[in-house]
């Protein structure tokens, strides 16, 4: 099927492998795609599903151990696998070019950034004199939104923030005006607030310039603002397409009805656990649809018959020969909220006016008399038993360091630390063995906090050892037990973390903390590392553990739909403050702190779609650290030199909500724009 | 692990790790025939007329005392190679303890540690073994056991270093901070959570060390400070024999033959095991 004229690039049947040890690995299967002129198309699925793969295939990128072993890639008449490099060079960069994930390390970090864009002007354009190149740089710049001010293009990528970097690596990517502009997930490592200012530069970029972009990423959310069209992938096949409302609205596929169900949104509280059911093994797919053993609706002829898209609609093609079978739209069960556990009646942790540093108190700088500025700043906090209380800021908002003064790798420079009606000392060192064993630590990412050479009983059993003296049969018994906690059995105990995947190990990370039977849990973004489908598996374990087992904990997180999912109570913290804070549905209504409003507003919604509202400006006009709100120069509704001089007064906002601000409550809460949807409805679709 | 697999392994291994295994295989064979079972006594006077040149029954020539050179170099085999590793293998030992357990419990005593291997690093080899066997005096001199010694106070501070850095990188890992934040002794996490995520580095580390030793041992020999006669230390025997270049050279040959072959054979033996593991270790941790 030759695609019309409309389209900017047409994917026909590719195949594609990739070697590893000896083997050729069938990552693509068969996959068609177009993208139509000015269109922006979607690209979703978890990891491993192939949608970088088939993202530099459209670039004719091919690493070593790559092969594509059927298809081709039209762009206009061309084929582009067939072009010799030379031709591609004419069109990689200048018609087709590319923005990647990581902007850090994506920019040469020893050439200036205005530089760098002119470097793509001279190879491509042939430009040579030097004040032309310096104007569309300067063009570039204002087309991104950077300050268009000579002082930036002289900078050096490390004097940027993370966003000013993507934004960079957007202009270079305009520089020749292309027809394509294919975005490898160039939101992912950046704050709520940042990525949404990015996606509204991107929508507007699309009206204003009509180009075609091909936007991959792991994120719903985000393609709910962005895209036209979604195609979704699942282990190197194309399950569906189809235009984004269709998508949400009317997912025929099982494997996107699940996707979208496992996604914790910031709007809805559901029931996340019921989706997707067992894990994508790699190594056991079938001859036909690759979904089958998952697929609730599978028989015994989806495992051989191979699946092809077929229409729905116009523009809505799905992958299975049951679709006609299958209810459009994705069940939304609400009644999981009664399954928050109860939270107790007796205070288990108290941080009292505690500000944490990292410089330690030196003689030099006692002698130099520079004073140390603490990075987190008077933060009081409580958390009852069985409760759940999650931070949530930015990167560098003071999360972590709270955590890690709560875990006893910080002291507090001044305030104190209350533990279970005791003195908590900020030192593991001088905490008793109780204490150790009843505040347990799970890390964001399970690959660095599992010992590689260890096996997993090996890891299970020294807590026990530790904490308990078991041996011989009782200790076997308490690693079955632990391990059965945490939905995994008892074959996993010879493995090592190497041959689990990214949720199993992050099972392991819990069961560790957890067979150590504490009271307090320090979970420091545990779920950002992994896919929708198994975060939303690991959310509903938190849930049912916390009530089996009555454990507080303290949960980092920047995914604001996730906290609204899990916890009870929440703290915003901005630049080492804290902002508001408050029970989890009075937070999540007005009036707002201004902060919690410009986060709310960032947060990409599935079930909101299309109203990106840019928030408020990112410059920070420096307020003395310490003095005044520190939120002041961000913040969109400042009241002059109130904000930067004074210190802001708590509010109380009924019974269980506390916002720190100059303004008074009835002011904010006429200023609140954030939609609030009280109940979700049925059923989407 | 059945023979299909490590056929496999063999095939897929570098080319310097084949040759440098067959050359290993080789000197471990000879090692172990050569120490119960020689032509002639390895010193067996009278074993031929001295300098009467090469022939079949004499293939490495007669030295200047009548004793058949052969013979001698077979029977040297494992007193070369037991030195040489009992010597690696006690440096890899001790520098790693050091290495690994100050970089774990850090400040001053890092510190401290630190500079004194460096000052020691700072000293060639030989005149640092030199100055070891010195400081021994002579009743020690020509023990074995002082030998094994020297090569290992030779080679600690350097596999302290190599075993330092390599934990360094360990410790900054979150696995770390939960054995910390669990009370565990330093002893403990040194055991259970760096020796084994360093015992790669350290095992290159050891084999490297290990092709260097008979260099050492060997330059040891020839100066006069390593094994007494008659045992046949090779490279004692390039010393003995060493009136001999011009008129019998074989007899000096041979013996630096032997010695060169071995320390070929194990640095490419290491060279190819180092890159295996270098292997293994990147794809371990992506």
């Amino acid at each position: 099927m030759i695609p019309t004229t409309n389209s900017v690039i047409a994917v026909e049947q590719l195949d594609f492998s990739y070697r590893t040890s000896g083997q050729w690995i069938s990552v693509l299967k068969g996959v068609s795609i177009h993208i139509n002129k000015g269109e922006v198309l979607g690209l979703v699925g978890e990891s491993g599903c192939g949608k970088s793969t088939l993202a530099y295939t459209l670039l004719s990128y091919l690493r070593s151990n790559a092969r594509i072993d059927n298809g081709k890639v039209f762009f206009g008449s061309k084929n582009l696998l067939a072009l010799e490099r030379s031709e591609l060079d004419q069109l990689r960069g200048v018609q087709i070019s590319f923005v990647p994930q990581n902007p850090t390390t994506a920019l040469s970090p020893h050439i200036r950034v205005g530089q760098q864009i002119s470097e793509v002007l001279v190879q491509h354009k042939f430009l040579t004199d030097a004040k032309v190149i310096a104007e569309r740089v300067q063009e570039l710049f204002s087309v991104v939104e950077l300050p268009d001010s000579g002082a930036l293009m002289l900078r050096y990528p490390h004097q940027l923030s993370g966003g000013q970097q993507q934004r960079v690596c957007i202009a270079m990517a305009l520089a020749c005006d292309p027809n394509l502009l294919i975005l490898d997930e160039p939101t992912t490592g950046l704050d709520v607030t940042t990525q949404s200012q990015i996606i509204a530069l991107l929508i507007r970029l699309r009206k204003q310039i009509g180009m075609a972009m091909l936007y991959v990423t792991h994120d719903l959310g985000v393609l709910a603002q962005i895209a036209d069209r979604v195609g979704v992938m699942y282990a190197g096949h194309m399950v569906e397409v189809a235009p984004v409302d269709t998508l949400f609205e009317g997912p025929r596929h099982p494997y996107t009805q699940g996707l979208i169900g496992s996604v914790p949104d910031v709007d809805v509280r559901k029931n996340l656990s019921q989706s997707l059911r067992g894990l994508l093994e790699r190594d056991k797919l079938p001859e036909g649809c690759p979904f089958q053993p998952r697929c609730e609706h599978a028989d015994v002829t989806c495992q051989n018959t191979v699946q092809y898209l077929e229409n729905v609609s116009d523009n809505h093609q799905v992958a299975c020969q049951h679709w006609k079978s299958i209810d459009p739209g994705v069940p939304v069960d609400s009644t999981d909220l009664a399954r928050l556990s109860v939270v107790g009646d007796r205070q288990l942790l108290k941080f009292d006016n505690v500000s944490l540093s990292y410089t330690t108190k030196s003689l030099l700088n006692a002698v130099l008399g520079s004073p140390v500025i603490p990075v987190v700043r008077r933060v009081s906090l409580s958390l009852q038993t069985s409760e759940t209380l999650a931070l949530v800021g930015e990167s560098g908002s003071g999360k972590s360091t709270i955590v890690k003064a709560a875990a006893g790798i910080l002291s507090p420079i001044t305030g104190s630390i209350e533990f279970d009606e005791s003195g908590l000392s900020g030192d593991v060192k001088h905490r008793t063995s109780e204490q150790r064993k009843n505040i347990q630590f799970i890390f964001q990412n399970p690959d660095a906090s599992l010992n590689p050479r260890s096996s997993i009983e090996q890891i299970l059993s020294r807590p026990l050892a530790m904490f308990f003296g078991y041996t011989g049969s009782e200790l076997q018994k308490a690693i079955d037990n632990s391990l059965d906690s945490v939905r995994l059995d008892s074959s996993y105990r010879t493995r090592y973390p190497d041959e689990l995947s990214g949720g199993e190990r992050q099972r392991v990370a819990i069961a560790r903390a957890l067979v150590a039977k504490p009271k307090l849990l320090l979970c420091d973004e545990i779920l950002s590392a992994l896919d929708v489908s198994v975060q939303a598996n690991i959310i509903a374990l938190l849930r049912q553990l916390q009530s089996e087992n009555e454990i507080a904990m303290l949960f980092i997180s920047h995914d604001l739909a996730v906290v609204r999912n899990l916890a009870h109570k929440v703290a915003v913290l901005y630049d080492g403050e804290l902002m508001e804070t408050g029970q989890v549905e009075a937070l999540f209504s007005p009036p707002f702190h201004p902060y919690t409003h410009v986060l709310l507003l960032a947060v990409p919604s599935i079930y909101n779609r299309h109203t990106t509202s840019v928030p408020a400006r990112t410059e920070i006009v420096g307020t003395a650290a310490g003095k005044g709100c520190s939120f002041a120069g961000r913040c969109p509704w400042q009241l002059g030199e109130l904000c930067t001089q004074e210190d802001p007064p708590w509010r109380e906002n009924g019974q269980s909500n506390w916002i720190r601000c100059h303004h008074p409550l009835d002011e904010l809460l006429r200023r609140s724009t954030w939609h609030v949807q009280p109940q979700p409805p049925e059923k989407l679709g | 692990m059945n023979l299909a697999h490590w056929f496999s392994l063999w095939r897929l291994s570098p080319q310097s790790l084949k040759i440098g295994s067959v050359i290993l295989l080789f000197w471990l064979l000879v090692a172990v025939v050569g120490a119960v079972w020689t032509p002639y006594g390895y010193s067996q006077l009278g074993a031929g007329l001295p300098l009467s040149g090469v022939s079949w029954d004499h293939p490495f020539g007669i030295d200047q005392l009548g004793r058949d050179v052969l013979s001698r170099v077979l029977y040297g085999a494992h007193i070369v190679i037991l030195l040489a590793l009992a010597g690696t293998s006690l440096g890899v030992v001790v520098g790693a303890l050091i290495g690994l357990v100050t970089a774990y419990i850090g400040g001053w005593l890092d510190e401290v540690v630190q500079r004194f291997a460096e000052a020691f690093i700072s000293i060639p080899f030989l005149v640092l073994a030199l100055l070891v066997i010195a400081l021994a005096g002579p009743d020690l001199s020509g023990d074995p056991i002082l030998i094994v010694i020297v090569v290992a106070f030779v080679y600690t501070p350097r596999i302290a270093r190599m075993a330092r850095a390599a934990a360094l990188d360990i410790i900054t890992r979150d696995f770390v901070t939960i054995a910390k934040l669990r009370g565990e002794s330093a002893w403990s996490v040194v055991w259970r959570e760096l020796l084994p995520n360093t015992t790669g580095t350290l095992l290159v580390e050891f084999s490297l060390r290990a092709g260097y030793a008979p260099a050492l041992v060997g330059s040891l020999g020839f100066l006069g400070f390593g094994i007494k006669p008659p045992i046949p230390e090779w490279g004692l025997m390039i010393s003995e024999n060493r009136a001999l270049i011009l008129a019998q050279p074989i007899t000096v040959i041979g013996p630096g033959m032997a010695l060169a072959s071995l320390i070929v054979g194990l640095n490419m033996f290491t060279e190819g095991l180092a890159r295996i593991l270098g292997r293994t270790v990147r794809l371990g941790e992506q």
